[in-house]
């Protein structure tokens, strides 16, 4: 691996599901001479793409885990994650995004900026990671790149900038003219290998003057050397414009847009160079860890070889030669025999064989140097734990993971499919934050949790197929939550004096709703509780938090305040006050007019046009909120919100009602109270299944 | 009591009274370009919103962003009119009241009544409270638009919604002896209400042109809220 880091790339591949990521991917390995043969997606030679590592994604079609593989294009070294397309995955997504310096952001020149991309550029912005654009599939009828670079502007609020244009869209897209060395790129071969710079044709000499002037004036904002050249009409040389535009996509400030059709092989190489040109390095990015040993103080890491050596564990998987531990390095290096320090649970480890990654094949390498993306087998450990020498205590930030918000309960079918299916979800509950599972002690089943129905059913798959364990699944279950709606008192003494040692306690105080999970605060003065009985009484409260005396789910949103008391010299105890505030919540409980809650969806469906109507009748006749709609040439898009437990099977519906023509991308969104005629058939259903 | 608050400032109820609002059957907003028909519209949804009515807005000029964007602006005005009101509430009420508000855009050479009418078919369907009424913005009303107006007006008599439209004048177009606009007198028999807006000096004037005995009324409005220039804070 190079060590020098000016020259290294690690960079994802982001987009809307069908955007045409991994097909770019696959381009970009075969002129990189990664690999020999194109693959498509779903190709009719049956081999699928050379990133879908697992056959399930081959046989749907999508990206399910981050496949991660590097190459070199002009003397640099590219590490590239593929990130999932769908939404039920984003954890995956957000995972890459953590670990990466770069992103290219991929766009359909016909749909344009579709409702994934929304979501991944959010944790764009939430991870600060820089992008440039490519807008894929401009040989497609109704392709309009134009467009698109204006909703990058209108929808997402990018500073976007065409850095190429068209020669040619839909069937007659030959090329891209680049604006900022004004030459016609073409690309000749069988697959697009060679790349033929030629003058740029006479009828489109005036448009391409028009937007180059457009650029650069988008780019001399990041770079006064360009200003001053503009302004004494001067000689402006294509590094004056790389350097400003690279300024600018580092900060943020500016998202270059470059056009192409992979699946053509068209235009990938120019994107290869702008990935080099415009992304960071990992020199140009400022990584934080916390200083676990100095007050959880952050420290800025350096991408140093001689300082203690600090990497993320950002992906698992389960391979022939054991767990591989795809890892980012921030600082330091790791070599193989290295003594490393999981700073999670504090084990020592020690570095086994080193690698890294194409796809499947993997290349035995000695070391993984910072700045470098690298995967090592040997170790036990969970996605997200930080690995460093054992002279400092670092860990990388926490990542942002959401509560699962569905369940489903897995029967093995017999009893090796129990010992698989054990081993099955010990890995995966490693491998994916937002998949949990327990079980069940009322009815001994094992649930499994998650972010969708999808998300679920791809996991109950995998078990089948990775781990041969065939399980029966129940009927998906929506993750339920209680709330009071008022303030209410309590007062309540827990008296145990006869015989035996005694149990005094009381408290009094209210509770109240609150946007927090849960809050406790303390009002009591005077010593009418002692001090070290308060933790108890905290201890007590939170207890109820886990099952509402309603009906049994987590109770949230409940402030508690306590502001009187009494206790007894010799008969209260920790366990006293527990009990009294036990006690005293069920009592304060009932009378703060608790309700259910729901899970409530942000749906967003895309259609074609004729479809508009009756989607948004199907989100109607599920309690659906529809927020607005909006037709992008062809297609319409729907945002909606919709509560979780009227979304199942809903692929199905959709599918039937437009043709199958139209589909859906479904987030948690936030928890809302059920409404009353609801919540009386969820009473209902928890009273048989009790008597069951 | 915000909701109520808001409805009493409301220009609307002085101009057409928020009870009439419902009983139309066609209705329309007259101006030429840029002084304020859509503004005037959202008004006219918001009094809906704010007495826990649903409502429709179909644009065919306009981003679903950007009328987001106009009626999170008549909100505001709204409820600066009031003077004081604790922007906690304000916020919480918004975000009640948004949630019963559609908002639709169409193409204009793409705009088909069947889409709406299968929208709304489903709230029957799902025994839904019907939307108040419907506002539909960007109808170019010098084109012919015979068969889209029968098919609204059908989709009207269907499902008992008032529909507002937005309608461009030009300035260089002569008046009717009534003083309507040319787009509108072609087709007086179809709209019950209309008002016609035109800057006077620094400020807007609203005239009635068609709503029973209020008809020839005047009214004068701020040109940057949209609110009635004679009221105090």
């Amino acid at each position: 691996m190079i060590r020098d880091l000016k020259r290294v790339r690690n960079i994802g591949i982001s987009a809307h599901i069908d955007s045409g990521k991994t097909t770019l991917t696959e381009r970009v390995l075969f002129y990189t001479d990664r690999i020999h043969k194109i693959n498509e997606v779903r190709g009719k030679d049956g081999t699928g793409a050379v990133m879908d590592s697992m056959d399930l994604e081959r046989e749907r079609g999508i990206t399910i885990a981050s496949a991660a593989t590097y190459c070199e294009w002009k003397k640099h070294n590219i590490n590239i994650i593929d990130t999932p397309g769908h939404v039920d995955f984003t954890v995956e997504v957000e995972r890459s995004l953590r670990v990466l310096d770069g992103v290219v952001l991929i766009l359909c020149s016909v749909s344009g900026v579709q409702s994934q991309s929304i979501t991944v550029d959010q944790q764009m912005k939430r991870y600060e990671v820089p992008c440039i654009a490519f807008v894929n599939k401009c040989d497609r009828s109704g392709a309009n790149p134009a467009k698109v670079t204006r909703q990058l502007k209108d929808k997402l609020g990018h500073n976007s900038v065409l850095m190429q244009l068209p020669i040619g869209l839909e069937d007659k897209h030959k090329g891209v003219i680049d604006l900022v060395a004004m030459k016609a790129y073409y690309f000749e071969g069988d697959h697009g290998e060679k790349v033929a710079v030629k003058e740029i044709p006479e009828n489109m000499v005036e448009e391409a003057r028009a937007a180059r002037e457009e650029m650069i004036d988008a780019a001399s904002l990041f770079s006064e050397e360009l200003t001053d050249a503009i302004l004494e009409e001067a000689d402006i040389t294509d590094d004056m414009i790389k350097t400003a535009v690279r300024t600018g996509v580092i900060a943020r400030q500016i998202t270059p847009v470059f056009l192409g059709s992979a699946y053509k092989n068209k235009a990938v190489q120019p994107l290869l160079d702008a990935v080099i040109d415009y992304l960071p390095s990992p020199l140009d990015i400022n990584n934080e860890a916390i200083d676990l040993d100095n007050n959880e103080e952050s420290v800025v890491l350096e991408s140093s070889f001689d300082k203690p050596t600090v990497a993320l564990a950002f992906k698992l998987e389960d391979g022939q030669y054991g767990q591989l531990t795809y890892l980012r390095v921030y600082q330091g290096c790791i070599a193989k025999g290295d003594t490393l320090v999981n700073s999670r649970d504090g084990k020592k480890v020690k570095a086994g064989r080193l690698i890294r990654m194409h796809a499947s094949q993997m290349e035995e390498v000695e070391e993984i140097p910072a700045g470098h993306i690298g995967a090592m087998f040997g170790i036990d450990c969970a996605s997200g734990d930080t690995f460093v020498s054992p002279s400092i205590n670092y860990s990388m930030l926490a990542m942002h993971v959401m509560e699962p918000v569905i369940s489903l309960s897995i029967v093995p079918k017999d009893n090796k499919a129990q010992i698989n299916m054990s081993k099955a979800l010990n890995r995966f509950t490693k491998e994916d934050p937002t998949f949990k599972t327990y079980v069940d002690h009322e009815t001994g089943d094992t649930i499994i949790q998650g972010m969708g129905e999808l998300h679920l059913e791809v996991y109950v798959e995998r078990m089948k197929r990775e781990y041969q364990a065939e399980v029966t699944t129940g009927k998906p279950r929506v993750a339920y939550r209680e709330t009071i709606t008022q303030k209410a008192v309590f007062n309540y003494t827990h008296k145990k004096q006869t015989g035996g040692a005694g149990q005094f306690g009381r408290v009094a105080g209210f509770v109240e709703p609150c946007d927090e999970d849960f809050e406790f605060v303390n009002k009591i003065t005077g010593g009418r509780i002692p001090t070290q009985y308060i933790p108890a009484c905290e201890k007590g409260f939170l207890a109820c938090m886990h099952k509402g005396p309603k009906l049994e789910f987590p109770v949230t949103g409940i402030r508690v305040t306590i502001d009187d008391g009494a206790y007894h010299a010799v008969d209260s105890s920790e366990m006293a006050f527990q009990a009294a505030a036990r006690g005293a919540f069920l009592e304060a409980y009932g009378k703060a007019k608790p309700v259910i809650k729901e899970p409530i969806m942000k749906v967003v469906i895309e259609t074609p046009n004729e479809f508009q109507g009756s989607c948004m009748g199907l989100i109607n006749q599920r309690r659906g909120i529809i927020q607005g709609s909006q037709e992008e040439g062809v297609m319409s898009v729907i945002e909606s919100q919709v509560p979780l437990s009227e979304m199942f099977g809903f692929s199905t519906i959709l599918r039937s009602a437009t043709q199958g023509k139209a589909q859906f991308t479904m987030e948690f969104s936030s928890y809302k109270q059920v409404p009353q005629s609801i919540a009386e058939e969820i009473i209902k259903q928890k009273q048989e299944e009790k008597k069951a | 009591m915000l909701k109520k608050d808001l409805n009493l400032r409301s220009p609307i109820e002085k101009i057409i009274g928020i009870e009439n609002i419902t009983n139309s059957n066609f209705g329309a907003v007259l101006s030429r370009a840029g002084v304020g028909k859509t503004r005037f519209l959202v008004q006219i949804a918001l009094t809906q919103l704010l007495n826990d009515k649903k409502i429709v807005h179909v644009s065919l000029e306009d981003s679903m962003g950007k009328i987001n964007l106009r009626y999170n602006e008549g909100y505001t005005n709204l409820v600066d009119s009031i003077g004081y009101v604790d922007p906690q509430k304000a916020v919480r009420l918004w975000d009640d009241i948004n949630l019963n508000k559609v908002g639709i855009s169409y193409n204009e050479a793409s705009f088909d009544t069947t889409k709406i009418k299968d929208y709304l078919k489903s709230f029957k369907k799902a025994q839904l409270p019907m939307p108040g009424i419907m506002i539909i913005d960007g109808l170019n009303f010098d084109g012919e638009i015979t068969d889209i107006l029968e098919d609204l007006k059908s989709l009207h008599q269907e499902f008992s919604i008032s529909i507002w439209f937005a309608m461009r004048s030009h300035r260089d177009e002569a008046l009717s002896k009534e003083g309507y606009p040319v787009q509108l007198e072609t087709r007086k028999e179809l709209f019950d209400k209309a008002l016609f807006l035109q800057p006077v000096d620094n400020k807007i004037q609203a005239i009635v042109l068609k709503d029973g005995n209020k008809t020839n009324q005047k009214f004068l409005l701020e040109p940057a809220t949209m609110m009635l220039a004679d009221q105090d804070i």
